[in-house]
């Protein structure tokens, strides 16, 4: 296999896990009278069969490449994670370790796209071509992440071997780590829990602020 | 961390070390000027941003784009080769296509635009040129291909990853300069929140070409940089400029690009129209660029002999109300000869020749 095609297809991963996610969700939806290995079986064929359909002399795949080739190694594990959820119950990460691999994310994108769009004098997508604090920040991390026994640690050393490998599109260190639609959902959902944790801290003030007699009723 | 500090080890630095003209041996002392169409029997309503480079074996090459429109689906960059004291320039032929670019690129490409073509000492051509998959020009992207064989055949496109946001809004526009060890830093721009000026290094490793990037200026201030080394760690980028003041602008580097003087603006108009710079072998400075802050209806030189300090006006390439005289290119070949392609009237690419002789006799002229 050359290394072009060995691009192409990790490029293909992270949609073709989003596919099957979807189509979870559907099963579920649908009340589909599958459950487990086999339902991951004909989900993933179906997923690999939609990707690999050529439209107008293009596979999905690349049609999606298009949009977006490089998709980073956290959201490709994030979303695997997601589908392994949905089969099986109970989740391979920890609270914790989700909390590590969305702040990354949050933090990461906030870093990162702000200041590479222009928003700024610096441009940090410029450390991650070569030798620069970057990698010895993301090192520093990594092994403290695996030092605690949080797991996102071997995410974070994953994206360093996908990197090493030139597993995608990018040859920016940053890509590997990183995407804007990771970034995003991380964001989303730390915005989503700052809502939850304001609207139940405002709550349970304007239910102590009550007098008794109403708040009873 | 000992995996990532391998790649800290492997990642290496980028290129550097500026490589300026050598002094050319003018093949006349006698002044002349001399104007053609490289494109008369163009199909196409609309030719644009043209770029040439000169082969070893002195011949020339030129590139642009053409269709029915800019941005239309039919847009093709098209190749022209002229042979060392011919007068003709071949049929111009499409070297890439939506088509094409899609198939080298295996994914959806919408229209192509901006191309430029260099040439290294081994005769290779080079083409960098600009694909969109989504919106407009802002979702441009970055490819480079080659021809080992004067442009009749060309490997397939690269894309080259240069910006984290969906690879979106990297342009070119103006000549590469050659670096020492035989790597490129070639002036590129970057639109999409804001614009701002780059430069794009390119490496050939055994694995292929090796692509990374710096900013000129903060974000916010100027684009479509052309790139003229002053010395091995010195260079100027001459800016085109979106703001209000309406003027040339220029940044200085004096460490091999690693950091850029705060952009300035010169005493020469720019009514948000593209330019061309380049350093002449006798270390002279000469600017192509619209000698106006409302429209394109002129292209004028202007030189320099302070290191683009202070310019002077020295000599009208083409004037007339209303019309449309645009992305000027200038390039010196080995000879000393200069020369300058740019669009007409947006219909035809335009090439001036012209030497050293006539343009210091004009500098005489316009100083009295």
């Amino acid at each position: 296999m050359s290394h072009t095609i060995l691009v192409e297809v990790c490029s293909a991963i992270c949609p073709w896990l989003g596919l099957v996610w979807c189509l979870l969700r559907a099963a579920r939806f649908l009340k589909v009278p599958l459950r487990g290995w086999m339902l991951l079986a004909v989900t993933s064929a179906i997923a690999a069969a939609v990707i690999l359909a050529p439209v107008q002399g293009l596979v999905v795949a690349r049609w999606v490449a298009g949009l977006n080739a490089n998709f980073s190694i956290p959201l490709t594990v994030m979303l695997a994670l997601i589908v392994w959820e949905h089969l099986f119950e109970g989740s391979p990460f920890s609270e914790q370790e989700w909390t590590a691999a969305l702040g990354f994310g949050a933090i990461g994108g906030l870093t990162l796209y702000p200041m590479a769009l222009g928003l700024g004098s610096v441009d940090p997508y410029e450390w991650g071509w070569s030798i620069s604090p970057l990698f010895i920040v993301i090192g520093v991390l990594t092994a403290w992440l695996i030092w605690r026994g949080n797991r996102f640690g071997f995410v974070l050393l994953l994206s360093a071997g996908a990197f090493q490998l030139r597993l995608l599109e990018s040859t920016n260190y940053w890509d590997y780590l990183l995407d804007p639609i990771y970034s995003l959902v991380s964001l989303g959902w730390f915005a989503g829990r700052l809502a939850t944790s304001t609207r139940s801290s405002l709550t349970k003030r304007s239910s102590k602020t009550l007098p008794r007699n109403i708040s009873t009723i | 961390m000992v995996l990532n500090g391998w790649i800290v080890f492997e990642a290496g630095s980028r290129p550097s070390g500026f490589l300026t003209p050598e002094p050319a041996s003018p093949a006349s002392t006698r002044p002349f000027f001399f104007e053609e169409v490289v494109n008369p029997d163009s199909p196409y309503a609309m030719s644009h941003v043209a770029s040439i480079c000169e082969l070893p074996d002195g011949r020339l090459a030129a590139t642009w784009y053409a269709g029915t429109r800019e941005g239309a689906g039919d847009v093709a960059i098209y190749l022209s080769t002229r042979a060392f004291g011919d007068t003709r320039w071949s049929a111009p032929r499409a070297i890439v296509t939506r088509e094409s670019a899609a198939r080298d690129l295996n994914r959806y490409v919408k229209k192509v635009g901006n191309a430029v073509i260099f040439a290294d000492g081994a005769g290779r051509l080079s083409l960098l040129y600009v694909t969109v998959s989504i919106g407009g020009w802002s979702g441009s992207s970055l490819n480079l291909t080659s021809s080992a064989d004067g442009g009749a055949t060309w490997t397939p496109g690269q894309r080259l990853t240069l910006s984290p946001f969906f690879n979106l809004a990297e342009l070119v526009k103006n000549a590469p300069s050659a670096l020492i060890y035989g790597q490129w830093a070639v002036p590129i721009y970057h639109e999409l929140v804001s614009t701002f000026p780059e430069v794009l290094w390119l490496e050939e490793t055994q694995d292929g070409v090796r692509a990374s990037k710096t900013r000129v200026s903060a974000g916010w201030f100027g684009y479509q940089p052309a790139l003229t080394p002053l010395g091995l760690n010195a260079a100027l980028a001459v800016l085109r400029n979106d703001d209000t003041a309406k003027t040339v602008s220029i940044a200085r580097t004096d460490d091999g690009g690693k950091t850029w003087s705060t952009p300035h603006s010169l005493d020469l108009p720019n009514p948000d129209a593209g330019l061309g710079a380049i350093r002449l072998s006798d270390g002279r400075l000469l600017l192509a660029f619209n000698d106006s802050k409302t429209g394109r209806e002129n292209l004028r030189l202007a030189l320099s002999t302070d290191e683009g300090q202070t310019w002077a006006r020295i000599a009208t390439v083409a004037e007339e109300p209303g019309a449309d005289f645009s992305y000027p290119f200038l390039m010196q070949a080995s000879n000393g000869d200069l020369h300058l392609v740019y669009t007409w009237k947006r219909a035809a690419i335009r090439h001036v020749v012209f030497n050293i002789p006539w343009l210091d006799g004009w500098r005489g002229r316009s100083s009295q």
